[in-house]
């Protein structure tokens, strides 16, 4: 599966939102349920998907979903 | 992955299939997945409803799906009601708190001593001993005074203490008074002295940490989001705390149904001979010796053993006279069914002889045939799953939460010695009339008071009794405690022995005091299985309306509530002479008006 979309429903699936409701620039700002609880969720989450591990700078930094992908464009995983 | 020992009956395998995904990858996405396939299941497979009420004063919210699943899959259905973070002391003392408004059926308090004392974790080098032991004492004091005030009726459940991350290994710190290790071993000194004496229930956290290693705690996550347990632990987490309410929610199992060949000894005794049975100090043979350690402990707790194994009688004595020395004898069985049949037919002729429901076995067995025939013909056994090897085997019996108990009692420890008793009751029965039977028994019983030191019993009989018990009302030691106070309420017990042996307490009778002053209401009556047929019941009905006349009492009110299991006693109070005043599915009610008048057995002696 592409790993856009693996992130995009993962974040979907941990925040409880509707399929299709995600883009790149959703996150804190807009999105109600992005809080500090969800996150500790999508982290693990998403390195269990991806077989990652974040360091907590990054996680400190996860604003919205574009920037979660361009951490992970970091540690190899092809987008 | 997790071993899931047992699924609830009637779950279909889409949903079995979606819960073993969750357990082998311990994803959320999971987890959320076998959930919504829990959330359609219809009503009557889903298990009863619990509140758990959680006071932590860590981040648990994060883990409340974690735990719905390993709640759900006993089967339960559970809500969860979370106290304000770090507000423990408040949200149990005032009584109009939300939390405590939302009923729960038991508290959890999960704590660390990072947060109730973050001084102590983040300068215990800078701290003189005195000021360490201050610490201590002051920690001592909270939760003393936490416990003692206090006065719901839901158990308290404590987490104990762990030894913090950055403390584990320091050397310094484990030779000194007052040492991190020191207070946290002093503080769950204390929690095990307040769970022995009945006040707590302890979830073992410590140990659940010590069985996961270092990969259990999540620095990283507790310093982001003060969330310690990291997630590929955290569904054994929930798992641990699931186990240790299990038995406030759960009767335990009576009876453990176990094979011979491959089982309790490596080979096949018809194939392979005795002399090459592995049995033994050496690999394989110690594995199995310590399955047989392992399944003496039960009958060491009052668990019964049976022996179920197709094999010739003969050859199964022959061997174990020749191999001798084993933990386990032939005599430790009540009952030996060694023979060609099935093992389900075996177990059903097992569950009539000793009048305990198919529901109270737990079945273990090395062939994946056997344990399937078993699950198939009888859904209600607890097949012990395994793998058809005897390391696995081991780790299911060691750690199946099946027997699970707070206490043992006296009478679990007299059970085993008392089902065999039953045997030489049986030869006696052959041939004799009832009354002449009974009488031959030289039955004796004694009626009492519930007391201090009978109350664990009678709370254990209200959680376990099923088929002689009117109203299955399963009241909690603080119901209990509070029944007590009213000296207008009568708990009475009786215990019975005959010339086999001594049943201990095998009945309870609570009456309750009415809304008028002389009116009395029958809240519970409640006989064990293993003294049925002996007419203790109408013993204690004869002293219980003798009390009741004496008292003045002007009404007696009961009730039947049906159970799937008490339909034998369906017409109970029929047959004692009370009258009927209402009948529905729900419940039949009953009155009775004074002259009370009940006939005593008399082939019973009993205690003045």
């Amino acid at each position: 599966m592409d790993n856009w979309i693996k992130l995009i429903e993962a974040a979907e699936a941990i925040l409880n939102l509707p399929e299709g409701s995600i883009d790149g620039l959703s996150g804190q700002d807009n999105i109600e349920s992005w809080d500090s609880l969800a996150m500790v969720n999508l982290v693990t989450e998403l390195q269990a998907i991806f077989e990652v591990e974040f360091d907590i700078l990054e996680i400190a930094e996860f604003h919205n979903i574009e920037i979660i992908k361009l951490v992970l464009m970091e540690k190899g995983i092809d987008f | 992955m997790e071993q899931i020992n047992n699924f609830p009956l009637k779950w279909n395998a889409p949903l079995k299939k979606a819960v073993e995904r969750a357990y082998c990858t311990g994803r959320l996405t999971d987890i959320r997945g076998a959930l919504r396939h829990i959330e359609k299941l219809p009503f009557d497979c889903v298990g009863k409803s619990v509140v758990v009420g959680i006071l932590r004063t860590f981040t648990i919210e994060t883990l409340i799906d974690h735990m719905r699943l390993s709640l759900s899959i006993m089967p339960s259905s559970p809500t969860f009601v979370l106290g304000e973070l770090e507000n423990i002391e408040q949200e149990l003392q005032d009584v109009d708190s939300d939390f405590l408004q939302a009923n729960p059926d038991f508290i959890l308090v999960l704590w660390r001593l990072e947060e109730l004392y973050p001084l102590l974790i983040s300068g215990a080098d800078i701290m003189s001993s005195e000021q360490r032991l201050n610490a201590l004492n002051e920690l001592i004091q909270r939760i003393q005074q936490l416990v003692n005030e206090y006065k719901g009726e839901a158990p308290l459940l404590l987490s104990n203490f762990s030894i913090p991350q950055q403390w584990l290994g320091v050397i310094h710190d484990q030779h000194r008074h007052y040492g991190i290790a020191e207070i946290v071993n002093s503080l769950n000194q204390l929690l095990y002295e307040l769970a022995s004496q009945n006040k707590i229930k302890i979830f073992n956290f410590s140990q659940w940490l010590m069985s996961k290693g270092g990969g259990a705690i999540d620095q990283k996550m507790d310093l982001y989001a003060r969330q310690p347990i990291s997630s590929d632990n955290a569904l054994s987490y929930t798992d641990a705390i699931a186990r240790v309410l299990r038995p406030m929610m759960f009767p335990q199992s009576k009876v453990l149904a176990v094979d011979l060949d491959n089982t309790l000894w490596g080979g096949v005794l018809g194939e392979d001979g005795v002399k090459n049975l592995k049995i033994g100090k050496d690999y394989p043979g110690n594995v199995y010796w310590r399955i047989q350690q392992v399944i003496y402990g039960l009958k060491s707790r009052g668990i019964l053993l049976v022996l179920l194994s197709k094999n010739n009688v003969e050859d199964v004595e022959d061997a174990f006279n020749f191999i001798g020395k084993m933990p386990l004898k032939l005599s430790d069985f009540s009952v030996i069914k060694v023979n060609w049949n099935e093992k389900y037919v075996n177990l059903i002729e097992v569950s009539e002889a000793l009048n305990l429901g198919i529901d109270s076995f737990v079945f273990l067995d090395d062939q994946p045939f056997e344990q399937e025939q078993m699950r198939q013909s009888l859904p209600e056994v607890k097949v012990l799953n395994n793998r058809n090897d005897p390391l696995d085997m081991l780790t299911v019996i060691s750690n199946s939460n099946f027997f699970d108990q707070f206490s043992i009692g006296d009478e679990d420890q007299i059970r085993n010695k008392d089902y065999k008793s039953e045997e030489a009751r049986d030869k006696l029965k052959k041939g004799l009339s009832k009354e002449v039977f009974l009488s031959s028994l030289s039955l004796k019983a004694e009626i009492q008071q519930v007391k201090i030191a009978t109350i664990h019993r009678a709370v254990q009989m209200l959680a376990k009794t099923n088929q002689f018990n009117l109203t299955t009302r399963r009241h909690n030691e603080a119901v209990i405690r509070k029944m007590l106070e009213n000296n207008r309420n009568l708990l009475l017990t009786i215990s019975l022995k005959d010339k086999f042996g001594d049943q201990g307490i095998i009945g309870l009778c609570i009456v309750l005091e009415g809304e008028a002053g002389d009116e009395m209401i029958l809240d519970s009556f409640l006989l064990s299985c293993r003294a049925l047929g002996r007419g203790a019941e109408d013993l204690l009905w004869s002293v219980v309306l003798k009390y009741l006349d004496e008292r003045g009492c002007k009404l007696l009110k009961a009730s039947f509530i049906p159970s799937l299991k008490n339909m034998q006693v369906s017409m109970f109070y029929d047959r004692l002479g009370m009258d009927l005043k209402s009948h529905d599915k729900k419940e039949t009610k009953y009155v009775m008006k004074p002259p009370y008048f009940a006939i005593k057995p008399a082939w019973i002696d009993l205690k003045k």
